[in-house]
């Protein structure tokens, strides 16, 4: 793993855990606060709740005090007249009315469910095994009391929570009570409970959208930086290439000039020197001795070798007589040496470009020539030069089978040499392409004319 | 090699940027007593000033040399100076470096590997008007003949060109270089039928065109 790709992982590595350890607390915080919400409103609603009950049972002892305070304790009539007010008393829709029952559980008064009227309830048990009317019947002898019980409810007809409030009257015996069924309460402590873990669900997605785009970020911002790294790197390697190109064509030119103008010089001062010792024995009449014989050829083959040698490091002609020149003895230059028959075309003028130019150009033909001998089985090829709309343009074309791309091999091979003159060509502000079919291979140079143009000086003077 | 004719010697310069081949070559030369070496240089420049000072018969011209080669030397010696022949000798044996000295007014190309002797009527061969050239060049001629340069400016036609189509006149020209008007005045047609152009504005666009002079 590269060094960014490690920092990449570690900074993803910590959003995800950030992103879970806050999910967890925040969580918890909130689950721990809304389940006090919860309780809080609970009681708050409980408690209202009580009120309520205490206040109705308040209103049915009032509404039937009357008659009770003035009764004796067997004052059927002042009964009947209870029963009938109590019977008739309802509130909150049907679901609200009021019950009594006697001290031993003898159902008195009933208006939702008048089959308990008459009957004993004593034993009556809830769900969880309590005595429900012994408990409602001791709270109001208490002096009044809450109880909560499973009863049904008139409105929907089922079993509901209800919390039941009852008193007590004395003088007959009696215990009279109401209730309010629980179930609007739970059910918005339910609906309570449901937003509050809404909002958690909420929660936990607005910390995943974040960690996630995190995460995009965090990625995106590795990747754009590889990138741009990418492309710093390829860049200095493809400017380190061209200056090392550079520096080897310098380097040859300066030696094969070396050769040529400096060792090939000598030796032929030293031809001339042997030559003026034979000149000068043979004006003294004496025949010319075998060495001299010797040295003199040997040193011809010297000389041919080192201009051999000096002309394959870099063609004098080039830097003489210029491109043209230069690519006609190239060209001739291969034909004889393949068969292969090459076409030159090239302007009128000469030495228009300057000499970096001149040799990037010529290793292009040179290069395109080598590709032509090795894979194109071509049987003539079209060099072709010329200066247009301020653009000078090489092409060098064949007729052979071209190269395709899924012959990689081939490709490669045409690659490899022709990239680094792409990018030679492209040093000088110009273009490099090449096109390949099964009709053959054209490759193209183009160079503007503002990188070549007027590099040849004016003379001026006699002297010229 | 007494000479045997009653005729003045060959005056010669000679051109080649080595001092010792000019050495060697001298010392060999100094045998024939019908050729006088009149004056030694090393570089193209000096040559032009040389030639016009001494009016030499025959100038053996080397082509690599530091300030000016010796074809677009050649050329202009033989522009300003009609009775000097110039014999080219160098290593170079391309027949491109051949066409475009026969181009610039040479009379001969010989190579520096051949023989003294060979120089010797080389040098006496052109100085009676004869062309000579190498047996070696003479037979790469004709086996492998020059892709065609005829159409190619040669270096002199160039530079009046840019003057050319700098708005100078014949005659300007003339005076600028140094040479005759009627000198100009050939160039001027030989690049015209070269360019295969008729008017002088035509010869202005084909300048600018190729980036010889800014527009």
């Amino acid at each position: 793993m590269t060094l960014p790709f490690r920092l990449l992982f570690i900074a993803v590595l910590q959003v995800v855990l950030t992103s879970i350890l806050t999910y967890f607390l925040v969580t918890d915080e909130y689950r721990d606060l809304s389940s006090q919400s919860v309780d809080t409103l609970e009681s708050f609603l409980i408690e209202q709740k009580h009120r309520e009950l205490q206040n109705y049972t308040l209103l049915a002892v009032s509404a039937m005090s009357d008659a009770y305070e003035n009764s004796a304790i067997d004052d059927d009539e002042a009964k009947a007249q209870v029963t009938e007010i109590i019977h008739a008393m309802t509130y909150s829709g049907n679901d609200g009315y009021f019950f009594v029952y006697d001290g031993e559980g003898n159902g008195v008064v009933h208006p939702k469910e008048p089959y308990r009227v008459g009957q004993n309830w004593w034993e009556l048990e809830g769900e969880n095994g309590d005595k429900t009317i012994q408990i409602l019947i001791e709270n109001a002898k208490a002096g009044g009391g809450f109880h909560r019980y499973p009863w049904r409810k008139p409105s929907a007809d089922e079993m509901s929570e209800k919390m039941g409030y009852s008193v007590y009257l004395e003088k007959w015996n009696w215990m009279i009570g109401t209730g309010v069924y629980l179930d609007d309460v739970n059910s918005q402590l339910n609906k309570l409970q449901r937003e509050i873990d809404q909002h958690i669900n909420k929660t936990k997605q607005i910390i995943l959208v974040v960690a996630m785009s995190s995460i995009f970020v965090i990625f995106l911002l590795g990747l754009i930086l590889n990138l741009s790294q990418k492309k710093k790197t390829d860049q200095k390697i493809s400017e380190l290439g061209l200056k090392i190109i550079n520096m080897q064509e310098e380097e040859r030119r300066h030696i094969s000039r070396e050769l040529h103008d400096g060792i090939v010089q000598v030796l032929v001062s030293i031809k001339y020197s042997l030559e003026a010792t034979g000149l000068w024995l043979k004006k003294a009449k004496v025949d010319k001795p075998q060495p001299l014989e010797h040295a003199q050829s040997n040193l011809q083959d010297a000389i041919s070798e080192i201009r051999r040698i000096s002309h394959h490091l870099h063609p004098r002609i080039l830097d003489e007589l210029g491109l043209s020149a230069a690519m006609d003895a190239l060209a001739t230059e291969f034909s004889e040496q393949t068969g292969i028959t090459v076409n030159v075309t090239k302007p009128a003028v000469r030495k228009l470009v300057q000499d970096s130019i001149n040799t990037t150009l010529y290793r292009v033909v040179q290069e395109s020539l080598i590709n032509v001998q090795k894979h194109a089985q071509a049987t003539e090829v079209n060099i072709e030069m010329t200066i247009k709309d301020k653009w000078l343009t090489l092409t060098i074309k064949d007729n052979g089978q071209g190269f395709d791309a899924d012959n990689s091999g081939k490709a490669d091979d045409y690659g490899i040499g022709l990239r680094n003159l792409a990018e030679r060509v492209e040093y000088h502000l110009g273009e490099f392409s090449v096109h390949s079919s099964q009709a053959g291979t054209q490759v193209t140079a183009r160079i503007p004319k503002t990188s070549y143009a007027n590099t040849l000086p004016v003379k001026e003077g006699p002297a010229e | 090699m007494s000479q045997t004719q009653t005729e003045q010697p060959t005056r010669l310069l000679l051109v080649d940027d080595h001092p010792m081949v000019q050495g060697g070559l001298s010392a060999c030369l100094s045998f024939y007593d019908d050729i006088e070496i009149v004056g030694m240089t090393h570089d193209g420049k000096d040559a032009l000033e040389k030639a016009l000072a001494l009016k030499p018969d025959v100038i053996l011209m080397d082509i690599s040399m530091p300030s000016m080669n010796g074809i677009d030397a050649t050329e202009i010696i033989t522009d300003s100076l009609q009775d000097t022949k110039v014999l080219i000798f160098s290593m170079h044996d391309s027949p491109e470096f051949v066409t475009s000295s026969i181009q610039a007014g040479a009379s001969g190309y010989i190579l520096k590997d051949t023989t003294s002797e060979e120089v010797y009527y080389a040098v006496k061969a052109v100085a009676k008007g004869q062309t000579h050239f190498s047996s070696s060049i003479a037979k790469m001629l004709i086996d492998k003949p020059a892709r065609d340069t005829s159409q190619k400016l040669t270096t002199r036609e160039q530079l009046i060109l840019t003057h050319v189509a700098q708005g100078k006149s014949s005659k300007e020209i003339a005076r600028i270089l140094n040479i005759s008007f009627r000198t100009v005045e050939a160039h001027r047609r030989n690049m015209k039928s070269k360019l295969n152009i008729e008017s002088l504005a035509e010869l202005i666009c084909y300048a600018v065109d190729h980036g010889l002079v800014e527009k």
